[in-house]
């Protein structure tokens, strides 16, 4: 009976080493796993909240472009809501104002920043990246894309996620 | 003999594999591989849209051109052009998006420089239809693709 006692205490005391091989198979499995889902090339595109983007086959990576997010019938630039089709006059116009007035206050500030670089301007391609919701009409599209490309950003990128 | 054995076993145990080193690498590597990782692979589709220009240059080549044009309406596709017989895929059959793929191959094979296409949807049309179609098309080998309005009036081209 003592001597069990004393043969217990004694294995309390010595200094075990803290066990970390399940620890290492966990950071194992996680480093490939975060190595895989690492990119390198291209830009970036963060989807904005609340727009469910289409799928697609396409493997073109992104370029830093203005962004413009449309879902169910509201235009966002940047992360800023700017206007909503069903307050625009539908039938007298594909140009959407609101937008227009955004997408010339874009491009002259890019146009500065080429001067004031020394870049020539005429070299300056308008780049825009549309995140449009799955659900979105053609119609929304159709004038979206009108108002671009009448303020001048003639190079349209539709944001898709890549099923590959 | 067998205190022998006992200093041998513990000689074992303490032992140990250095891990610090190795757990400090991974301390370091995944908090920097989570900030940079993504989880959503979003890729692009490229469009041009014509300036006055292209526009002419459009115009003009139409007369030659096979006008390709494939129409998303309610139901079905409508694949038609010139010198082409017009062709329906129901869109509520299964596989309706890989008969409509062997349409366009058939297609480009008869017509291997032929690279336009236009897809042609209406205003109520969805968008993940347009890209389905363009998707369809891109990988039959038709890479231009020009959006059109049921009307009749050309807004992007890739």
């Amino acid at each position: 009976m003592r001597r069990r006692g004393r043969r217990r205490s004694h294995i309390r005391d010595r200094h075990t080493p803290l066990r970390m091989t399940s620890m290492m198979d966990i950071l194992t499995v996680l480093l490939l796993f975060l190595l895989k889902s690492f990119v390198v090339e291209g830009e970036v595109i963060t989807p904005v909240p609340g727009v469910q983007l289409p799928e697609s086959s396409s493997e073109t990576t992104p370029q830093s472009a203005v962004v413009i997010a449309i879902f169910d019938d509201n235009i966002m630039i940047d992360s800023e809501l700017i206007a909503s089709i069903s307050n625009e006059n539908a039938e007298a116009d594909l140009l959407i104002a609101a937008l227009a007035d955004r997408l010339d206050e874009a491009l002259e500030k890019s146009l500065l920043i080429a001067e004031r670089r020394g870049e020539d301007p005429d070299a300056f391609e308008g780049q825009i990246a549309i995140q449009g919701d799955r659900q979105i009409e053609f119609e929304i599209l159709q004038r979206v894309m009108y108002t671009c490309n009448a303020s001048g950003y003639e190079n349209i990128s539709l944001a898709v996620v890549g099923t590959s | 003999m067998r205190r022998r054995n006992r200093r041998g076993y513990r000689q074992f145990i303490e032992s140990d594999l250095e891990i610090m080193p190795l757990m400090n690498l991974f301390v370091a590597l995944i908090p920097m591989l989570l900030i940079s990782a993504v989880f959503v692979n979003v890729t692009v589709i490229d469009m041009k849209l014509p300036t006055d220009t292209s526009d002419a240059q459009a115009v003009s080549n139409t007369q030659k051109a096979l006008n390709l044009a494939v129409t998303i309406r309610d139901d079905h596709f409508v694949v038609e052009g010139r010198k082409l017989r017009k062709q329906v895929v129901a869109r509520k059959a299964e596989n309706a998006d890989s008969q409509l793929s062997e349409i366009l191959v058939g297609i480009k094979q008869q017509y291997p420089d032929n690279e336009e296409i236009m897809i042609i949807s209406q205003s109520r049309t969805l968008y993940e239809d347009i890209i389905l179609v363009m998707d369809v098309s891109r990988e039959s080998g038709m890479g231009s693709v020009s959006l059109l309005g049921e009307p009749g009036e050309q807004k992007g081209q890739e």
